[in-house]
């Protein structure tokens, strides 16, 4: 009994012993496999972080903004994002210290409509839809005809500004007249407002709408263009910015616009970039501006259309009434 | 015959009504050419200045991708273009006409011979024309020219000099022109004036013209003669203005700006007389609350 149980004992022993060996051996074998799985995703991950960081001294050509080619390593280049709400607020600002003001000289104008292409081109609208257009007029039925340009007037008292109810529409220290499309919720209270019918509405998708998808919004050009809000002349604001002329007045082959600073008072023509006295150029042709009866105090003027060089077609008349 | 002969009547009219609108270019204009050798430094200057200012009309000098407009802008590299002289060039470019701008204002003399420079790089059989030897002493070494301001007199003093036998002596007889920056461009300050035996000349400032807060204006000075004084200029800013500050046109208040102008008292005033109102509203129904609370609790006992 004794002994069948020693023996019994000792196989239970024996059984127990080669259970524990196996457990053991299981393990070891698992710490072995454990460890050189460990060391190999530790080799692997090392020189996976050695790729990720080692310097990378292929060589990019780089074409620098002032037109110049140069090589750039490729580790050295980083993604530049634009800040657009810096952006924003360095337009809501304005340029300090300037007024600017437009003269378009009305006798000079013979409907190139080189302006408004400059202005569609810059700002992504389509043939139909302005900024800036130039009408066909004609005061009664004896007098001549002129043509007339009419972009948004930047009035140091907009009543554009005044209504509209989310602070989209506002008016900056240098007296251009700006639209955040960010903020605008398309209530064209401003359209309404204006008594000179320069701001347009966004009914449908805007033009290169595919094109300008993700494209940092740059308040000083209204681009990339938001369906359903409100958009105008802007001065081209960031043109201005690097101290060139704006579009439309740097594109006219006649010589109609001037632009320049109040506080300098001087203008230049866009198109012989020369400059003259605001004061004198005002008095000497008699500037005016337009309903000045409203209020409104425009920052574009207006110079008469006397001594005129051409004359107004019938058909170009008919085609401007169609419009 | 006859018919194919009448066919190259009509083709040679059309093609002379073409040119019906000749662009003439007076003759001592015509006969002006460039003051120095077009080196392959002024013709890559020209390149640069080309792309920027012209190319945008004339495309690729050769390529024939001008821009199609009525007249057509000639390319570069065509006869049409390469038959004008030097002289002819520099007048076209320098006065422009009907589409063409005019470039007298935003190009230097020196900038326009390097685009013809550049131009005439696509001409072969071109052999360039120096202009006639300048009188000995006519093309001036190390100009200086000095701007300075006589306050009593309201007027600019403008010094020019050069180094002549290695002495350096006032430059009499010089053409010269007085301009302010402003921000988009040059204003021209009274009209051209002539140095006198000092080498001075003498420009009336206007008394109104606006300078920065301290009446500080930027004053360009330069000789009308490029070819002689080549592209010397000088740049001083002097107290000459009148002091001129004009506060941001958004500081005053307006119907159009109460947001952000408005004063912390309305303010104030505004915020507890909207909160005072909307609490009295609370307090009486709060008190009806109590009044219907108290009727029901009767009822119950």
């Amino acid at each position: 009994m004794d002994n069948n149980s020693s023996e019994t004992n000792h196989k239970n022993i024996d059984k127990k012993s080669e259970g524990s060996d196996s457990r053991r051996s299981f393990f070891k074998r698992f710490g072995v496999i454990g460890a050189a799985a460990a060391a190999g995703g530790a080799a692997i991950y090392s020189g996976f972080s050695y790729e990720e960081t080692k310097p990378n001294h292929d060589m990019v050509k780089v074409l620098t903004a002032d037109n110049k080619l140069v090589e750039v390593p490729r580790d050295q280049i980083r993604d530049m994002k634009v800040d657009v709400s810096r952006l924003t607020e360095l337009g809501r600002e304005g340029l300090p210290g300037k007024r600017f003001v437009m003269v378009i000289d009305l006798a000079k104008c013979r409907n190139a409509r080189k302006c408004i292409q400059a202005c569609q081109g810059a700002h992504h609208l389509r043939p139909y839809e302005y900024h800036i257009n130039t009408l066909t007029m004609q005061e009664s039925p004896n007098t001549a005809p002129y043509y007339m340009p009419k972009p948004c007037q930047h009035c140091d008292n907009p009543p554009c500004v005044a209504v509209c109810p989310v602070d989209a529409t506002f008016k900056r220290q240098d007296g251009i007249v700006l639209i955040d499309n960010e903020r605008c919720i398309g209530c064209r209270f401003c359209v309404a407002a204006c008594p000179y019918s320069a701001r347009m509405f966004h009914w449908e998708e805007p033009l290169f709408v595919e094109g300008d998808k993700g494209k940092a919004y740059n308040i000083e050009l209204n681009v990339p263009q938001k369906k359903g809000t409100v958009s105008k002349c802007l001065f081209s604001a960031d043109r201005l910015r690097e101290g060139k002329l704006p579009y439309c007045v740097s594109s006219c082959p006649n010589g109609v616009y001037y632009f320049g600073d109040e506080n300098q008072d001087a203008v230049t023509n866009g198109t012989t970039k020369e400059t003259v006295r605001l004061s004198e150029l005002l008095k000497v042709n008699g500037g005016y501006h337009l309903m000045p009866e409203l209020g409104t105090k425009p920052r574009v003027y207006y110079l008469p259309p006397k001594n005129r060089l051409f004359e107004v077609t019938e058909e170009e008349e008919k085609k401007s009434e169609n419009v | 015959m006859k018919r194919s002969y009448l066919f190259l009547i009509i083709i040679l009219l059309s093609v002379g009504r073409l040119f019906a609108q000749e662009w003439v270019v007076p003759v001592e204009n015509a006969a002006k050419r460039s003051p120095f050798a077009f080196k392959d430094s002024i013709r890559q200057a020209g390149a640069a200045l080309y792309m920027t200012n012209c190319k945008s009309c004339h495309g690729d000098p050769g390529k024939n991708n001008t821009v199609k407009l009525v007249p057509p802008p000639p390319d570069p590299a065509s006869a049409q273009m390469q038959k004008n002289s030097d002289g002819d060039m520099f007048y076209k470019l320098s006065m422009g006409r009907g589409p063409m701008p005019s470039f007298k204002n935003t190009l230097s003399a020196t900038d326009i011979w390097r685009i013809i420079s550049f131009i005439r790089s696509f001409n072969d059989k071109y052999v360039q024309e120096l202009a006639p030897s300048l009188a000995p002493g006519s093309t001036l070494e190390q100009v200086k020219i000095l701007i300075s301001m006589i306050k009593e007199t309201n007027q600019v003093q403008v010094k020019i000099s050069s180094v002549k036998d290695k002495v350096r002596q006032p430059v009499a007889n010089a053409e010269v022109k007085l301009f302010a920056k402003r921000y988009f461009g040059n204003l021209m300050i009274d009209e051209a004036h002539t140095s006198d035996s000092q080498g001075i000349a003498l420009f009336k400032f206007p008394a109104n013209l606006p300078g920065d807060s301290k009446g500080f204006v930027q004053l360009l000075a330069k000789p009308t003669d490029e070819t002689a004084f080549g592209e010397a200029k000088a740049d001083t800013t002097l107290a000459i203005g009148v002091e001129t500050y004009r506060p941001p046109l958004n500081e005053q208040r307006a119907l159009w700006n109460v947001v952000q102008k408005t004063p912390i008292w309305l303010l104030l005033t505004f915020i507890f007389s909207v909160l005072a109102v909307w609490g009295l509203i609370v307090y009486v129904l709060l008190q009806v609350r109590a009044i219907y609370k108290s009727g029901s609790d009767n009822k119950k006992e």
